[in-house]
């Protein structure tokens, strides 16, 4: 299995904030979505992956090249976005075009053709004519026309309105049929998540929270609705996440669902009512509150 | 590490190309100074070279603050620094990219400047006088350069540019001190004295120490965060 990313031990320090321990891979032609609420370490982690940090331990390996040492060659077959990367004002789409192109081998004039009539673009009006939607299109645009091995973007969707998102999630959706591309992208949005990537992971607060496949965590995960008295010590239960009570009551989360749980469960004095799985954005809030490592 | 001239190059043409009309609007207003300068009358002298020192001082401000503080605060930067450069291409290319987009106006308005000095009546003396001004303003751009490239801080950028810019006042000042300059402003011969020589060159190679040294520091930085 050949390895898009693979991060090992990292850690790295800033004066307000550490990512800490973390190792994670990507195999070549998966999608990862790294999900995170704000200040979560996402960025940190995209820095890393594109060899503008260095990490302080561990180590960085993207495409076959160390990273930071061999950044230029990776950087050759990344395309990167992130929500706070801005294009020069007063210039216009076809002059980054232009740019990219002599930067990135790979350009290909003919996607680029293709996307700037999917995403309705005028090539020769400066950006500051562009709206935001517009702008963040453009960038992908130059992103994925250089035909980047792996993609990385950094909240690609936040700030846009529905029609900009979805047209930029589609966009995304068909550059994901190229079995051999590779992507990685943050968002605090699960659903956007849930909607492209094959592995789901969690990050919180500089540390990893859980990595898996998207259909293995919603497999895992079950929110069940019991009746009775919950048994001292149910909440540490090594599979239940969380237990809440409402009166008679009581919810229960559970990250690690196995059949033999209800019978257990009734030995204890809880009669499960009900079982739900849950929706990616409930299993971050509980992993996350939880405190659970992967 | 080595230099991958090509991007380089294309990172150079970028600042270049983002700056060039307002260069051009520099360099007009460079010759309107040196227009009045040229009339030969006391008040427009006076006039003239006020407006060309501010007009120096301010090219070289809008170089170094649009290609480093603004690239960062309008978060171009992260656009510039995702193309394939390492940390040792950004620099030489932004270091590269300050200086001829400096350069550019500066070299062509002394020259204009030189041309008006000697071939109106004005004292050929101004030759050197003019040569020692221009000194401190690279200088002042050298040391500016090497501050907004070395800080993150657009405060401290910003004061180091405006204070050693203002600094022309009490250098101008310690010219009229020094009798070996003063005295030959208004000879009709160009003298080089061994106090303006020796100034030239303390500026000129301070300017290139102070740039050498910010490439150096910059150079060994493996990542750019």
């Amino acid at each position: 299995m050949t390895l898009a990313f693979s991060l090992s031990g990292i850690s790295k320090r800033y004066p307000q904030f550490a990512l800490q321990d973390i190792s994670l891979s990507l195999p070549e032609g998966q999608v990862m979505g790294l999900v995170g609420v704000n200040g979560a370490g996402k960025t940190t982690l995209l820095r890393l992956l594109t060899g503008l940090a260095a990490p302080d331990a561990g180590e960085v390996r993207v495409l076959g090249h160390r990273l930071p040492e061999g950044q230029v060659a990776a950087k050759r077959e990344i395309g990167f976005a992130s929500e706070d990367m801005r294009l020069y004002r007063t210039q216009s789409l076809r002059w980054h075009m232009d740019l990219v192109c002599r930067a990135f081998p790979g350009w290909d004039d003919d996607y680029a053709a293709t996307l700037m009539q999917r995403f309705d673009l005028r090539a020769d009006q400066p950006l500051e004519g562009f709206s935001h939607g517009q702008r963040v299109k453009a960038l992908l645009l130059l992103c994925l026309a250089r035909r980047p091995r792996l993609l990385l973007l950094d909240e690609p969707t936040t700030g846009l309105d529905p029609v900009a998102r979805i047209e930029v999630l589609e966009a995304l959706a068909d550059v994901l049929r190229d079995e051999r591309r590779s992507v990685l992208f943050s968002s605090h949005n699960t659903h956007d998540v849930e909607q492209l990537a094959d592995t789901i992971t969690f990050v919180h607060q500089g540390r990893l929270v859980a990595s898996d496949d998207r259909h293995a965590f919603v497999d895992r995960w079950r929110r069940l609705i019991c009746q009775g008295a919950p048994p001292e010590g149910l909440s540490g239960w090594p599979e239940i996440a969380s237990v809440r009570t409402s009166g008679s009551l009581v919810e229960l989360k559970v990250r690690q669902w196995r059949d033999d749980l209800p019978e257990r469960l009734a030995a204890s004095g809880l009669q499960v009512q009900r079982e739900d799985a849950m929706a990616l954005e409930d299993i971050f809030i509980t992993a996350v509150r939880s405190g659970a490592v992967a | 590490m080595n230099l991958n001239l090509p991007v380089v190059r294309l990172l150079v043409l970028k600042d270049w190309q983002l700056f060039q009309k307002q260069l051009a609007l520099y360099v007009l207003a460079g010759f309107v100074a040196l227009c009045f300068i040229g009339l030969g009358k006391p008040w427009a002298f006076y006039v003239g070279s006020l407006m060309l020192i501010i007009v120096l001082v301010a090219s070289a401000c809008f170089s170094i603050s649009t290609s480093l503080l603004v690239e960062r605060k309008d978060k171009t930067l992260a656009f510039a620094m995702s193309l394939p450069v390492s940390p040792l291409d950004f620099t030489a290319a932004k270091l590269a990219g300050n200086v001829l987009t400096f350069a550019v106006p500066f070299l062509v308005i002394l020259a204009g400047t030189l041309g008006v000095v000697l071939a109106t009546p004005l004292p050929d003396g101004l030759v050197v006088y003019s040569l020692l001004v221009f000194a401190w303003i690279g200088f002042a751009f050298a040391v500016s350069l090497a501050v907004a490239m070395s800080v993150e801080s657009e405060g401290w950028a910003t004061f180091a540019m405006i204070g050693s810019m203002v600094l022309i006042n009490p250098y101008l000042m310690a010219l009229g001190q020094v009798p070996a300059i003063q005295t030959r402003i208004a000879q009709d011969a160009i003298v080089w004295t061994p106090e303006a020589v020796g100034l030239l060159a303390v500026l000129g190679g301070l300017g290139v120490v102070v740039l050498a040294a910010t490439a150096w520091h910059h150079a060994r930085k493996p990542a750019f965060y």
